[in-house]
């Protein structure tokens, strides 16, 4: 949870066994925080693309240990990145703006604190690949009885 | 109940580290309501998250986006899951926001991804035109399915066909958003689209 941060419209994680409703997200992101928490830098400007979505974020040991040093949303970007994170399970976790965790993660990046792995653009074009996820695909069952709640 | 190898999951490594996954993605769209969320739930293995995802909102009947006023960003709630292939690969699902009719760029979500399908609400099909349009124009491979709301489609699929107007190499199939099964087999479509056709691009 980001530390201090009050959420007037914010409900607690979904408690397990709710159904989720699609048209009502436990939790939006705070409109006017975000430009704070990046001092008004948005993704993609400049450096290069946006991360994609599914791009994997993990801590670093050096990350690890100064983790107690870190600030806020920094310091729980990189504890929760101490199993690997899609950027946008990262976001949806802490509760941040996609973009947010974007800039964020490039500047705990450059600190050394986390190793972020930007998908290789020739996935989606690879056999090899297609196939491996067309067998775990198929490896799936025809009902699943429970879901795992995430985190 | 038939017992099912799960994802070897356990709670790992309390010092960090582990290499990730190679993360792959498809993208399910549609209309609002259509049942997007309800299709990634059935599917995930874990329960669908939330995220606040930007997309670029293009006034209707604006074509040439070069001289365009009416180009905004919204910001739109955006569901997603995931499934682990192998501790090397996963895949995540990811519900296209889009609940109007008006144009939208979902080149931030959608850039990389293996292919996307399409839901249709037969009642209701000018909603997915812009999705149609969308993966035809970025030729992302795709499925239209149609979800069968309460087990019942009412239209014939060549009609659907013919309303949507998606070619015929388009594969178009009925599916039911709320069966893990049924949404896994709509998936597989999607991806022997994308194999067949990344196997065209190298084998010539």
């Amino acid at each position: 949870m980001v530390a201090g941060e009050p959420e007037p419209n914010e409900s607690p994680n979904e408690s397990a066994g709710s159904a989720p409703d699609p048209s009502e997200p436990a939790g939006r992101a705070s409109a006017i925080r975000p430009f704070l928490l990046t001092a008004g830098r948005v993704a993609g400007g400049g450096t290069g693309p946006p991360l994609p979505v599914e791009t994997q974020i993990v801590a670093t040991a050096s990350g690890i240990s100064v983790l107690a040093s870190l600030a806020f949303e920094q310091r729980d970007i990189v504890a929760a990145c101490r199993q690997p994170q899609s950027v946008a399970e990262l976001a949806a976790r802490l509760r941040l703006h996609l973009n947010v965790v974007r800039v964020l993660a490039e500047d705990l990046r450059a600190a050394g604190h986390l190793a972020v792995h930007v998908p290789h653009a020739g996935t989606t074009q690879d056999i090899s690949v297609l196939r491996r996820v067309i067998d775990g695909l198929r490896a799936v069952p025809d009902s699943r009885d429970t879901l795992r709640d995430s985190g | 109940m038939v017992s099912v190898p799960s994802p070897t999951h356990g709670t790992h490594s309390v010092t960090a580290v582990e290499p990730p996954p190679v993360p792959v993605k498809l993208v399910i769209a549609g209309g609002f309501g259509v049942g997007k969320t309800t299709a990634v739930g059935a599917i995930s293995e874990i329960r669908p998250l939330t995220t606040e995802a930007a997309i670029t909102e293009v006034a209707a009947g604006v074509d040439d986006l070069s001289h365009t006023p009416g180009k905004t960003t919204t910001t739109v709630a955006m569901d997603f899951g995931c499934i682990t292939i192998d501790p090397t690969l996963k895949l995540y699902l990811f519900g296209t926001p889009g609940q109007d009719r008006f144009g939208f760029m979902w080149d931030d979500v959608v850039e990389g991804a293996l292919g996307g399908l399409v839901i249709v609400d037969t009642r209701r099909l000018d909603d997915c035109y812009a999705a149609v349009d969308y993966f035809e124009h970025k030729s992302i491979p795709f499925a239209v399915a149609v979800n069968a709301f309460d087990g019942e489609v009412h239209h014939d699929l060549d009609e659907v066909r013919w309303a949507l107007d998606v070619s015929d190499h388009v594969p178009l199939i009925v599916f039911d958003a709320r069966t893990t099964g049924s949404v896994r087999d709509a998936l597989l479509v999607v991806l022997e689209v994308a194999l067949s056709r990344a196997e065209g691009a190298t084998g010539g």
